[in-house]
């Protein structure tokens, strides 16, 4: 299960962490959102050791969305290292997801 | 020799699933293919449904799960894939589907439904997902204390500007016309709510930003204005997806597919189901009774090739 972060705790789970990070930045209610959560569900248990998978929910953490110029749900950003290195938006298709976690 | 379906379903919204349980019921042989994974169409984006009949107040995704999981109680076989092209094989079709392969059926159901209508304005393409926004319900929440218009002036539209009323500090409806498409009675509660601001008589005109949308440009009876704000919500209606059938089978001026209750098209053996054929209301109780007219005439048509 996905660890539920905010601006508190970003920079010590998401900037620091060891593994690369997927961040989900999604939204409640948001359809798109709820079809790409098993989605990201499957990736996450399938790439336990190489991954970390987290989510923001944008109805309350609206500081980190607007830090990352998120302004479309749900958004994917991918961190290496403290860094962004790649974003996808929309209901992406898992095969789209797999290509950016290089 | 490959396989031959009695028929295909192409699309997973309410129309399809209903397609899908007729057709089960009718023990035909077929599959379900879909673009989206576990999809169920445009109701699934609807708040609250509340004129369906028997299931008073649900949400639309729900409702929306609910249809499959009816669908799937019966055991539906639904294929994650995009359908390329369809091309007419002696008295068959062979669907060429995204990932190469194809698939042969003496008939479908067309059930591909309609997408969101783009404003086709300048600057709408640059900041799609940077203040432009088709999904209110998904997108509104990066809005808090700030101004958006909704353009639009039918159900969604005013559904749009309501919900966006309780987390932005204003909201604009930008409407073309001086009335509204829109439910009476959710045009009383837009005219209520005092955060709504109708503009009416008026065009977009032209999205404008820098890094991200800053102001909306309008045309109102002629006149050229500006109005300033975060983000444009577009809920001008859909256009039916029926590009897949252009040349195969007729489509009216605006691309609707054009059938009439029984789905029967004007190429034989395809059916179209749902939002994407002509009709006068569309809406979930008559695509799923498209669904069921659709397998009925499919029974008739199998027995007869």
């Amino acid at each position: 299960m996905a660890l539920r972060v905010n601006s508190e705790n970003f920079e010590s789970e998401v900037l620091k962490s060891e593994l690369p990070v997927l961040a989900d930045f999604y939204s409640d209610s948001c359809v798109p959102c709820k079809r790409l959560s098993p989605i990201i569900s499957q990736l996450e248990s399938e790439r336990s050791d190489s991954l970390k998978v987290v989510k923001v929910n944008i109805n309350f953490d609206t500081e980190l969305a607007e830090k990352y110029e998120v302004q479309a749900a749900p958004t994917l950003i991918y961190f290496k290292n403290g860094e962004e290195t790649a974003r996808l938006r929309g209901a992406v298709k898992k095969a789209e997801i797999e290509e950016i976690l290089i | 020799m490959s396989k031959m379906y009695d028929t295909i379903i192409i699309g997973s919204g309410s129309a399809g699933l209903s397609a899908a349980v007729y057709a089960k019921r009718a023990v035909l042989d077929f599959i379900v293919i879909e673009k989206e994974y576990m999809g169920t169409g445009q109701i699934a984006e609807s708040g609250r449904v509340d004129n369906y009949l028997g299931l008073y107040g649900e949400n639309g995704f729900d409702l929306g799960e609910k249809f499959r999981e009816h669908a799937e109680a019966l055991g539906t076989e639904f294929l994650e894939s995009e359908v390329i092209s369809i091309v007419k094989d002696g008295n068959a079709y062979k669907i060429a589907l995204s990932d190469n392969s194809d698939i042969l059926t003496k008939s479908i159901v067309f059930a591909t439904g309609a997408n969101p209508r783009k404003l086709s304005i300048k600057g709408e393409e640059e900041f799609s997902g940077k203040g432009v926004s088709y999904c209110a319900v998904c997108d509104g929440a990066f809005y808090k204390d700030k101004v958006t218009a909704v353009v639009g002036g039918g159900d969604t539209a005013l559904e749009d500007a309501l919900l966006l009323s309780k987390i932005c500090k204003k909201v604009y409806l930008v409407h073309r016309r001086d009335e509204f498409r829109a439910n009476k009675a959710l045009q009383n509660t837009v005219k209520n709510t005092e955060n709504i601001e109708l503009v009416l008589n008026a065009k977009p005109a032209e999205i404008i930003g820098d890094k991200k949308v800053t102001a909306l440009k309008i045309m109102q009876n002629d006149e050229e204005k500006t109005l300033q704000l975060d983000g444009v919500f577009a809920a001008v209606g859909t256009v039916p997806n029926s590009k897949l059938l252009n040349g195969i089978a007729e489509l009216d001026g605006n691309g609707y597919v054009i059938a009439d209750e029984t789905g029967a098209t004007s190429a034989e053996g395809i059916f179209a189901a749902g939002d994407v054929r002509t009709k006068q209301l569309r809406q979930v109780s008559t695509a799923v009774a498209d669904g069921a007219n659709c397998i009925f005439s499919i029974e008739k048509y199998l027995s007869n090739v």
